[in-house]
């Protein structure tokens, strides 16, 4: 249930570029200044909105979207594009709340039944109207093996999915999942027009095929390697979130120079995460505004390998108390973010009844300190090491050699031997897949420890800790522990978010001294826009929140 | 003039042409096989980058294998890919998921201007070669240190150094993408043109310096100018013409090598073209790319090394087809 961040730089691959890195975090929501942050960096969560039209928008992707078919849009590219052309049944706002999309209401009669009823009078980009035979036929493309939807495992717990009325849909559970209803919110519960996606067959959601939906914005062209270009759609159903601004056009500029250099001379208006080499400059550019605002990415070391040193606990907690975090964001960063105490940040909190059960949760947590007396003292309790523990390294981004480095560091002033083992860029991703071969390659030689920048795609944390629970989606270490599985059963079928909420911090207490994922740093997710427009919002919700829409000028005189 | 066009016989220069294409055809398909061969040696499941990090089910990846046909055994799967190429289908891109030709048509648009106008740039080379050779002195000196240094000059280097004076510092020109109009386009690729083509201007300038040289030392020109013969007319006529062999041979394998570089500079402006197209579908193992991207490269080559062929007797009457071709 929850999204790694890939990135893809031919540059980078080549060797010749700084930064490629998209990667941020951030803990603190609102507009609190926090003192490890540098001054100017003070977070928000929303830009000032638009009070009119802004011609001709331009807008920079890392990356050109592989293609726009929801089954397999998970990264940060497509879903930059297809979060203003395409709806689901439920919406989140900037803020990760979550609200009626095209399903105008839900129901849940019983844990094992979801009830949504289909808004009418929404009209799909070609004019027709969505019936639920549109929303079932959508939902269960993403439930059988066949289109390779990279949903599939979200969707395990789904026996059926059936137009129940004549504006009804039901889904049903094999057991109860909280989570299931909340991920309608992100691309998972995408909802397209049956006749159109029969139609284009293969072509859906490529280049050539283009997608239909129902957002604020229409798919008008995609010239493949040049640009997206969207146009606001006349008939959107809602009126008050209907694009403010007439069109936008997306550019994939892989480079980050390249990327910093096209806003600093406004070929681009703006950009979601400005690559951190750009930042200095950009953040002194007078032609426009980088702000920074929080996000549900968090940087941990994952625990790869429960068979090798890390599987005594002791030397886990060991190495997390000898790392020096706030010199490793120095060094990363120049101190753009915090060091991180869990591996879930306070973005993801949410805003209802749980949050306060997260907050006072935080409170009573131990800092992440850095204490090595306390470290060696571990180190000395465990038994001895009998082979070198294993952090990956990667030229993919820089901020993963510098942890790998500052582990190695911390291993060496408490005793213990670490080791960098180096990966290809293109090998990076396939150590998230355990049921590839060289991931099995990578383990057999001892892989104990994978960097993330793990972002939860929706505001409740069990869907971060239930990948702590065995067979968890993305329990790469096969990490096991009764405990934490009996919790994440309770939780899942928990419907109230304040209980859901005091079964997770449960969880959350046995994994910050379990440490099956070593938390590392919060740090915030920036945004650059030209002074030509504003009304973006600064956290990562772009991902799934239509925020194009509420792009446009900063005054309301053309 | 008289004397090359009497040397070319018509008949002989396509017989010639036609063994030459006949060659390209088997270079091609010897090529497809390994460049096949190769991609399914190296290690990596293209399944796995069609369904990412997450949730990857045994089912899913089946699925996919039976999509694509990946499960066949390699001759069985290039048999299939050569059949469709034969019928004018280079297969689906499993990255994009549409056509090939798809995918490469807008990309082979923009990277075969980039690679007109570098190659058009480098004519300056030949200028500065000339001159270098003409004007001993002052001024020899100067070019020939200029072209040192910008024979030592990476693409991307240069790259940077325009961008950052011209586009982010004057603000004359874009300094990423490809642009929409002709005269738009052509602003957005004059940069990456002399960021490619600055080394090869270098380099140029230096093989027609040592050529011309060559030639100017040698009796006929001795002769001619002993016959009166107007100098400019010395230089152009018989040492230039004479020096134009072993320039036309250099030009052809960097003309054909800029279709390799370009994926640094492509990279660097951010512009959509082949070389970055290739990078990215190696590194994601998109087969179906890769291997047109393959033949792409190995016919360029082969072409223009035929174009250069088919030149040289032109320039230089004393050589013959097939012996130029040995």
């Amino acid at each position: 249930m929850l999204t790694k961040r890939t990135r893809r730089s031919p540059l980078l691959m080549l060797g010749l570029a700084t930064s490629l890195a998209l990667v941020l975090a951030a803990c603190t929501s609102g507009s609190t200044k926090t003192p490890t942050q540098s001054a100017a960096d003070e977070l928000s969560v929303d830009t000032p909105a638009a009070k009119g039209p802004a011609d001709s928008i331009t807008w920079a992707l890392y990356a050109e979207p592989d293609n726009l078919d929801f089954t397999t849009t998970f990264d940060y590219p497509p879903n930059t594009v297809l979060a203003n052309v395409c709806e689901s049944l439920l919406r989140i706002d900037s803020h990760f709340g979550i609200r009626p999309g095209l399903a105008e209401k839900f129901t849940n009669p019983d844990p094992l039944t979801w009830v949504y009823t289909i808004r009418q009078g929404v009209h799909f980009h070609d004019g027709a109207l969505l019936t639920p035979e549109d929303v079932a036929y959508s939902l269960r493309r993403n439930t059988g093996p066949d289109t390779g939807s990279y949903w599939a495992g979200f969707f395990r717990n789904v026996t059926s999915i059936n137009v129940t009325g004549a504006h009804e849909v039901t889904v049903k559970l094999k057991q109860p999942d909280a989570v299931f209803n909340q991920v309608m919110a992100t691309a998972q519960g995408t909802v397209d027009s049956k006749a159109f996606m029969v139609a284009k067959g293969k072509e859906y959601g490529t280049a050539t095929g283009l997608v239909d939906c129902t957002g604020p914005f229409s798919l008008t062209s995609w010239a493949s390697g040049q640009s997206i270009e969207l146009t606001k759609f006349a008939g959107y159903w809602d009126a008050d979130h209907a694009a403010k601004s007439p069109a936008i056009k997306f550019l994939f500029i892989d480079d980050a120079s390249a990327r910093t250099n096209a806003l600093l001379t406004g070929e681009v208006d703006g950009t979601f995460g400005v690559p951190d080499a750009g930042v200095p400059t950009l953040k002194t550019a007078t032609d426009g505004t980088l702000y920074f605002g929080p996000q549900t990415a968090v940087t941990s070391l994952i625990v790869t390998n429960f068979a090798g040193p890390l599987k005594d606990r002791r030397l886990r907690q060991a190495l997390s108390l000898a790392l020096d975090r706030s010199g490793y964001l120095k060094a990363a960063f120049a101190g753009r973010g915090e060091p991180a105490s869990t591996i879930v940040s306070q973005m993801s909190w949410g805003q209802g009844p749980q949050q306060p059960v997260f907050a006072a949760a935080a409170q009573a947590l131990p800092p992440s300190a850095y204490d090595l007396a306390k470290a060696k003292a571990l180190v000395a309790e465990a038994p001895k090491q009998t082979r070198p523990i294993w952090i990956v390294s990667s030229s993919v981004d820089p901020p993963i050699e510098l942890l790998a480095l500052a582990m190695q560091a911390a291993g060496k002033a408490i005793g213990l031997d670490v080791k960098i083992r180096n990966i290809e860029p293109d090998k990076y991703t396939l150590l998230f897949d355990p049921s590839n071969d060289y991931y099995k390659e990578a383990n057999a030689d001892h892989v104990d420890l994978l960097y993330t920048d793990w972002y939860a795609d929706i505001a409740d944390p069990l869907e971060v800790y239930a990948n702590l629970a065995t067979g968890g989606a993305a329990n790469y270490g096969g990490y096991t522990n009764p405990a934490i599985d009996k919790l994440v059963a309770q939780a899942l079928a928990e419907p109230d978010p304040a209980k859901r909420a005091a079964i997770t911090v449960q969880i959350q207490a046995l994994s910050v001294t379990e440490l099956p994922w070593i938390p590392i740093s919060y740090r915030p997710n920036n945004v650059f826009l030209n002074q030509r427009i504003t009304g973006a919002p600064t956290t990562n919700a772009y991902l799934y929140y239509p925020w194009a829409a509420g792009l446009g000028a900063p005054t309301a005189t053309p | 003039m008289t004397a090359a066009a009497g040397a070319v016989r018509p008949g002989a220069a396509l017989r010639f042409a036609g063994r030459r294409l006949a060659g390209l055809a088997l270079t091609l398909w010897a090529t497809s096989f390994l460049v096949f061969g190769a991609v399914h040696l190296t290690p990596g499941d293209p399944a796995r980058y069609m369904l990412g990090p997450r949730g990857v089910t045994p089912a899913a990846v089946a699925a996919i294998h039976a999509q694509y046909h990946l499960d066949d055994p390699v001759p069985v799967q290039y048999v299939r890919w050569l059949g469709g190429v034969l019928h004018g289908d280079l297969g689906r891109s499993i990255q994009f998921r549409q056509a090939v030709s798809s995918v490469l048509g807008p990309r082979v648009a923009i990277t075969a201007q980039l690679v007109t106008l570098a190659a058009l740039l480098t004519l300056i080379g030949v200028a500065l070669g000339v001159l270098s050779a003409v004007r001993p002195g002052p001024i020899d000196t100067t070019i020939l240190v200029t072209t040192t240094v910008a024979t030592a000059m990476p693409a991307f280097v240069v790259a940077i150094l325009l961008v950052s004076v011209f586009a982010v510092q004057l603000g004359w020109l874009p300094a990423v993408g490809s642009g929409d109009g002709p005269l738009d386009r052509l602003q957005h690729l004059i940069m990456p043109a002399i960021a490619l083509a600055v080394s090869l201007i270098g380099l140029l300038a230096r093989v027609t310096r040592a050529s011309m040289l060559d030639q100017l030392g040698r009796e006929h020109v001795e002769v001619a100018r002993a016959r009166g013969i107007p100098w400019g007319r010395v230089v152009r006529r018989h040492a230039l013409r004479n020096a134009l062999g072993p320039i036309l041979t250099v030009s052809g394998t960097l003309f054909a090598g800029l279709l390799v570089t370009t994926s640094i500079v492509e990279t660097a402006f951010g512009i959509h073209g082949l070389g970055e197209l290739l990078v990215k579908s190696v590194a994601q193992k998109d087969l179906p790319v890769v291997q047109a991207l393959g033949l792409i490269t190995v016919a360029v080559f082969v072409v223009t090394n035929l174009v250069i062929d088919l030149l040289q007797p032109l320039v230089d009457p004393r050589v013959s087809l097939g012996a130029s071709a040995a």
